[in-house]
């Protein structure tokens, strides 16, 4: 049996955990390809208007998945305690039935962590009756599940590359014929122990994502993970980026260090992307060797039109250089690199400016003028 | 040779406006054009070119020069340009070497909108207009025909207004309806006009400056800043003095002028890349196809003089312009492009 997973939204957060739950079941998932011009413009026919950039990607993506028995395409009400997902991934799968080709069975299960393990038990094992899979056999797929996603977790960090990562854990959510294994992913603790054990690291034939040049500008780029990553959408933001500075990412920043930025809020955040973003964007805010940041949105995303005030608030308040951007369909790419190099020229003008003191204490600036 | 025929050019080709500045070696202005980009970029910049040695002759050197606005690349690969910057940075350098302490720069042109904000001359924070128009000279431009004036008129007639009325500025769809509305009523037309003006300066106001901390000296610079009308009404929303630069409508030039005194001028002894003033004459050819090599049919434009390829872009992977610059062109595109696709 092959299991569709079409690339967008969750896919970036979540697909781990299902990967490795399938995989345990001995059900194929099958990924639809990295987008390009045809996904986003089926996307753009099949969804509705008024919805964001995202979920228009995903009916894309969904209509991008050729020779699967089903279409899976869960609805994820919250994947921790005190929090929700947008409200845009609740109306899934019923506000994309009208991408999913006629005649293709789809899959959904609705998960609810907010209710605790038990009932995202009770309703995997509904899930599971559908695959003819027994009690038993869903429990042990969703404990492999949660080993993946640890597993993927554990692999973010500096220098996290997350395409090398999750082509991993799809390479391994193919290969039935393996033992039934975790992937062998690198995980950030264990890059750092082989680069401090001087023992050289294969080299990727990508750009480095960390080079060691201390005068590299250190930008941070905060947003949703199917933003950030989805860089068809984004006009291959993050790889522009790197090409002239070292870049933060959300995903970069753990769990506790979001949960203790977030003091200060009059009120919680209620949905869990928003929560990380703006946990992250604060300690972006206030890290002194981060020079600037970038808040990628996009056009009609709700939750973003209040963390984004919030986010640039700090930002202000730290005297952070901070621009947002916004992403809608097109594909021209002259006003991103625009706004990119415009940016980036001025977190650069400034430095010179105000005397770049170098953590290291080694040149400190007589004309150094603190803000 | 003369002394003070040596100049430095700066070109910003722009959505609605291809401008050229020449600056002597002094930081003067030696002349300043402004025409219209009217869609043709290529054939603008060569006319551009041949007016300027019309006027400067054949014997005059070209030190540098610097390139900027949307199709700054375009006008790079075509003039051998020595700098190319964004439209921020050169409208920041422009302003504050005009006044050093100018701490607002407000740009509206013909298709987008900016605000940059300096302290002691560096740029500390900017902002573009989004994907809205509705803050920019066309709808100006749109909304002057549709009112049967010239455009040139536009700012004169909204001063003579007494009492301006409000119209809904957000959209510009609304703003249409919203000015009908009032004609209808029988408001005069210079209280419309004014209307008008104070409608687009809340619109950049709140769109574009919002959260910037605006203090003077404040620039208006841009092709928008020739309407008195618009300056007016963001003097009273501002309650400052708003500067109208000499040179407003061709600061981007003015700027990638000043960017490439600052680039050959900080390495003695190089030379610069521009291709000569006989430019005009050369002929030029831009030319687009589908790669066929992926999923993703990017529209890959070519440049050649003579026939021989200059550059290429618009790939998202980089194979064409990478390979960019070989002797082969278009001609023998086509082979490589069945040869990789396949």
């Amino acid at each position: 049996m092959r299991i569709g997973f079409p690339r967008a939204l969750y896919y970036f957060d979540h697909f781990p955990f299902w990967a490795g739950f399938f995989h345990r079941l001995g059900i194929e998932v099958v990924t639809s390809p990295a987008t390009h011009r045809q996904i986003m413009e089926q996307g753009l026919k099949k969804a509705s208007d008024e919805t964001c950039l995202p979920l228009k990607l995903l009916a894309g993506h969904i209509q991008a998945l050729k020779d699967v028995d089903w279409i899976f395409l869960p609805r994820i009400v919250s994947v921790e305690a005190d929090t929700y997902t947008c409200p845009k991934f609740l109306g899934i799968p019923e506000s994309l039935l009208p991408a999913v080709p006629p005649g293709m069975p789809v899959l959904t299960v609705t998960l609810n962590w907010r209710k605790g393990k038990r009932q995202v038990l009770k309703d995997l094992e509904v899930l599971g009756a559908q695959l003819s899979q027994d009690k038993a056999d869903i429990r042990k797929a969703f404990n492999e599940g949660l080993e993946w996603q640890q597993r993927y977790q554990d692999t973010m960090g500096a220098g996290w590359n997350f395409e090398e990562s999750i082509r991993e854990i799809e390479r391994a959510a193919k290969d039935l014929t393996e033992s039934a294994k975790v992937p062998t992913l690198v995980t950030w603790k264990e890059r750092m122990f082989a680069k401090m054990s001087s023992t050289a690291l294969k080299p990727t034939a990508e750009l480095p994502i960390v080079d060691q040049n201390r005068d590299r500008l250190r930008i941070a780029l905060v947003g949703h993970s199917y933003l950030t990553h989805e860089s068809y959408a984004n006009l291959n933001l993050l790889r522009k980026l790197r090409e002239k500075a070292n870049v933060e990412l959300v995903q970069n920043v753990n769990q506790e260090e979001v949960e203790t930025n977030l003091s200060g809020l009059r009120k919680k955040l209620f949905w869990s992307h928003s929560k990380q973003i703006f946990g992250a964007g604060n300690k972006f805010a206030e890290d002194q060797s981060v020079e600037g940041i970038i808040y990628l949105t996009c056009f009609g995303c709700g939750t973003d039109s209040m963390v984004q005030e919030l986010v640039s608030r700090r930002a202000r308040e730290q005297h952070k250089p901070y621009m947002v951007i916004t992403l809608d369909e097109h594909s021209g790419e002259a006003g991103l690199v625009t706004r990119l190099e415009a940016f980036l020229d001025m977190v650069e003008r400034r430095r010179v400016h105000e005397g770049y003191v170098s953590t290291y204490g080694e040149c400190l600036d007589r004309d150094s003028n603190a803000l | 040779m003369l002394v003070d025929d040596k100049y430095f050019l700066g070109v910003d080709v722009g959505s609605v406006s291809t401008n050229m500045v020449l600056l002597r070696p002094d930081n003067t202005v030696k002349e300043a054009l402004y025409l219209r980009t009217q869609g043709r970029p290529m054939q603008i910049i060569q006319e551009g070119i041949k007016l300027l040695r019309s006027k400067i002759g054949k014997s005059a050197e070209i030190m540098g020069v610097g390139a900027t606005g949307s199709a700054r690349q375009l006008a790079a690969t075509l003039l051998g340009a020595d700098v190319v910057k964004n439209e921020i940075t050169a409208h920041a350098v422009a302003a504050s070497r005009v006044n050093p302490q100018v701490q607002t720069i407000l740009e509206i042109g013909g298709q987008d909108s900016k605000i940059i904000i300096l302290r002691d001359g560096v740029v500390s924070d900017f902002a573009m207009n989004t994907v809205c128009a509705a803050g920019t000279g066309s709808f100006l431009d749109q909304q002057a025909s549709r009112l049967g004036i010239k455009i040139e008129e536009f700012g004169p007639l909204a001063l003579e207004a007494k009492n301006p009325v409000r119209i809904a500025g957000r959209c510009s769809v609304f703003a249409e309806s919203d000015m009908i509305h009032k004609q209808q009523l029988g408001h005069s037309l210079p209280d419309i006009l004014a209307g008008l003006c104070q409608a687009m300066v809340r619109n950049y106001l709140n769109n574009v400056g919002k959260n910037k901390d605006i203090k003077g000296p404040i620039f208006f610079q841009g092709g928008v800043a020739a309407n008195p009308g618009i300056c007016k009404a963001f003097e009273e929303e501002l309650g400052q003095p708003i500067i109208v630069p000499e040179n407003y409508d061709v600061m981007g030039a003015l700027g990638a002028a000043y960017l490439a005194q600052e680039k050959v001028g900080s390495r003695p002894g190089t030379r610069t890349q521009f291709r000569g003033l006989d430019l005009g004459e050369t002929h030029f050819l831009a030319k687009s196809f589908d790669c066929t090599g992926c999923a993703n049919r990017c529209e890959v434009v070519e440049i050649t003089q003579d026939g021989r390829s200059l550059a290429r872009w618009g790939d998202r992977c980089g194979k064409w312009s990478v390979a960019g610059v070989a002797d082969t062109a278009i001609s023998g595109l086509e082979q490589k492009e069945e040869q990789q696709g396949a």
